[in-house]
């Protein structure tokens, strides 16, 4: 009989113990976000993960893939080397991207932040699907100038890839399907909802005067264009950079002369962080920039219509307030994710 | 002698009775309840006028207009295959997607699975992939982009690859056709569709009990004429969507004509 108690007893405790352990485990540790989410208040995403969900092992592979130089024809470049985390994965301080050999590419590379909400890619919108895109950079004879079947060869005679290929896809067999799913994988995972901006936005902060000043300005002069909240609005548009283009952006892709000069709308997301701007990175800073809307507006025949009467009015005290609302969306939890960094 | 003359009467209208009753039988019979169903083979014969397409670039070919070139590459698509019923009925056949490559002698015939058993008077199949095939990701197999068949800048598939040199190609010598766009927007869509005719035979679909093999014309000298006389000198240089490739993706309807059919009996 007392043993049988105590035996009761031992149980009991062990629960108690086990669900004191989980309570100050809920209390104490933030859980950390799914590799994959929809953020609160974001739209839904493009679906183009609907054939490719994330997974652990997809995402760890293509972490891999995105930061090994052997996906270029020379190993000496890898996606992080124009795409960096610290410049939220955009080339800081580079105005075009920088290839093998020292090649120059003709544009700026773009930031990769929230690209399961796009369902077109590059300055152009050339490419048509997340999975393909990385064909792109992967090919082009600027930047890494390798081919899928370089890459495969190469990829099967590493150590570690062809295990790395059966945990994400349960087959020893590398294909160019597999690496750019886990590509993809990778790049839908690197979300970025938890600047200042979110923050206020869920109620968990609130603007200083000053920002919520360049906020205004910000909705009545910008946010038709870099559209909230994923602070673009995904189209091509003309921003009245130039009055012949040499580069014909949107047109290259459409071949409709009516989209010459149109580049698809950058997401202001960790803007700051990610100059110099504009397709072909003319612009060094983001004061340069304002003062391209306020005095330097070229006409054209595609110029956007909400540009075609001219330049912006915008006072230098409130250029300074957009200034500080723009420093509000700096997501410091998405440039320091470790899950997103080089392992 | 009456009762005799009123049986035979009787024979004979049972006779054509009968014989009526058969005629029924052999016109109504459904064909497709006797054939089971079996494998199509198209198979593409390239050719250069009239001899077989040699793509090591060691021949000199004359276009229609007198330019001389030879063929280093010469790679298509060949998908959505319909095949035409003897009663005009269609059967689609389903998912199958033919890379075809004169360089490969493993991708020069396309497999059709599962056809219906029965009689067929034609075949019909796209030249190029669909929109939907257009925007769908990483694909495998014929869709592979590692195939050498995908723009990665304006992504999308090229429909159909030749490229070789000629003397009219300009300072470089290489001409290079890569023609596709599956886009309708501006008129950019260089899928067509391709009827071949069997007419006056058919071909008979029945299991593994006949062959059934269609040997297909494709001749490279057709692409630079019909409807349109492309000249090598005008432009040696098409990579991508847009109105040089949708005259050349007119051209290449009737690059392809039927040769022979093989459909004996094992």
């Amino acid at each position: 009989m007392s043993k049988k108690l105590y035996f009761c007893l031992t149980i009991f405790a062990a629960f108690a113990f086990l669900s004191s352990c989980k309570k100050s485990d809920d209390e104490t540790v933030e859980t950390p976000k799914p590799l994959f989410y929809i953020p609160d208040g974001f739209p839904a995403p493009s679906g183009q993960l609907q054939n490719n969900p994330v997974t652990t092992a997809g995402f760890a592979l293509g972490r891999k893939l995105f930061y090994d130089p052997v996906l270029s024809k020379d190993s000496t470049i890898h996606c992080g080397s124009c795409h960096q985390q610290f410049g939220a994965f955009a080339q800081v301080d580079h105005k075009v991207s920088h290839g093998i050999n020292n090649l120059l590419g003709t544009r700026n590379s773009p930031t990769l932040i929230n690209l399961a909400w796009h369902s077109e890619f590059f300055w152009d919108g050339g490419s048509n699907h997340i999975e393909v895109q990385p064909i792109g950079p992967i090919t082009n004879p600027v930047e890494m100038d390798e081919t899928l079947n370089g890459v495969i060869a190469k990829l099967n005679r590493s150590t570690f890839y062809p295990s790395m290929f059966r945990s994400a896809y349960g087959s020893d067999t590398i294909t160019s399907q597999g690496i750019l799913r886990a590509l993809s994988q990778f790049m839908s995972c690197l979300i970025s909802a938890n600047s200042k901006y979110d923050q206020v936005r869920n109620g968990q902060a609130t603007f200083t005067a000053t920002e919520d000043s360049g906020y205004t300005i910000f909705k009545s002069k910008c946010e038709s264009c870099h559209k909230e909240p994923l602070l673009t609005d995904l189209t091509y548009r003309n921003n009245g950079l130039d009055a012949h283009f040499a580069d014909p952006g949107r047109a290259r892709i459409t071949t409709l002369a009516a989209d010459s000069g149109k580049f698809k709308v950058p997401t202001l997301r960790n803007i700051v962080l990610s100059y110099p701007y504009m397709h072909d990175g003319r612009l060094s800073s983001l004061s340069k920039v304002i003062d391209h809307y306020r005095s330097s507006i070229v006409q054209s025949s595609t110029i956007d219509p909400l540009l075609s009467s001219g330049n912006m009015t915008i006072s230098d005290a409130e250029k300074a307030q957009l200034i500080a609302f723009l420093n509000t969306l700096t997501d410091q939890t998405f440039i320091t994710d470790k899950r997103f960094s080089a392992q | 002698m009456k009762k005799i003359f009123s049986l035979s009467i009787l024979a004979f209208a049972s006779m054509f009775f009968i014989s009526s009753c058969k005629n029924d039988d052999d016109t109504t019979t459904p064909a497709t309840t006797t054939y089971a169903s079996g494998e199509v083979t198209l198979e593409f014969d390239n050719i250069a006028g009239t001899t077989h397409l040699d793509v090591t670039g060691g021949t000199n070919y004359t276009n229609s207009s007198g330019e001389t070139f030879t063929v280093t590459k010469f790679k298509y698509y060949v998908s959505n295959v319909s095949m035409i019923k003897e009663d005009g009925s269609v059967y689609n056949v389903p998912d199958q997607v033919f890379l075809i490559d004169e360089s490969d002698s493993n991708s020069v015939a396309a497999v059709l699975e599962n056809i219906p058993g029965g009689k067929y008077k034609g075949v019909e199949y796209t030249i190029g992939i669909d929109s939907a095939r257009n925007v769908s990701g990483a694909q495998q197999g014929a869709l592979d982009p590692a195939n050498g068949m995908f723009w990665d800048w304006n992504a999308g598939y090229i429909f159909l690859k030749i490229e070789g040199t000629s003397p009219a190609a300009g300072m470089g010598g290489d001409f290079m056709y890569h023609i596709g766009g599956y886009k309708n927007s501006n008129n950019t869509n260089a899928q067509r569709r391709v009827h071949i005719d069997f007419d006056p035979s058919t071909l008979i679909v029945d299991g593994t009990k006949r062959e059934a093999e269609v040997h297909i014309l494709v001749d490279v000298l057709e692409f630079f004429k019909n409807p349109t006389n492309y000249s090598i000198a005008t432009n040696g240089m098409i990579m991508s969507p847009g109105a040089a490739a949708m005259t050349l993706a007119d051209n290449y309807v009737d690059m392809f004509s039927l040769d022979h059919i093989h459909n004996d009996v094992y």
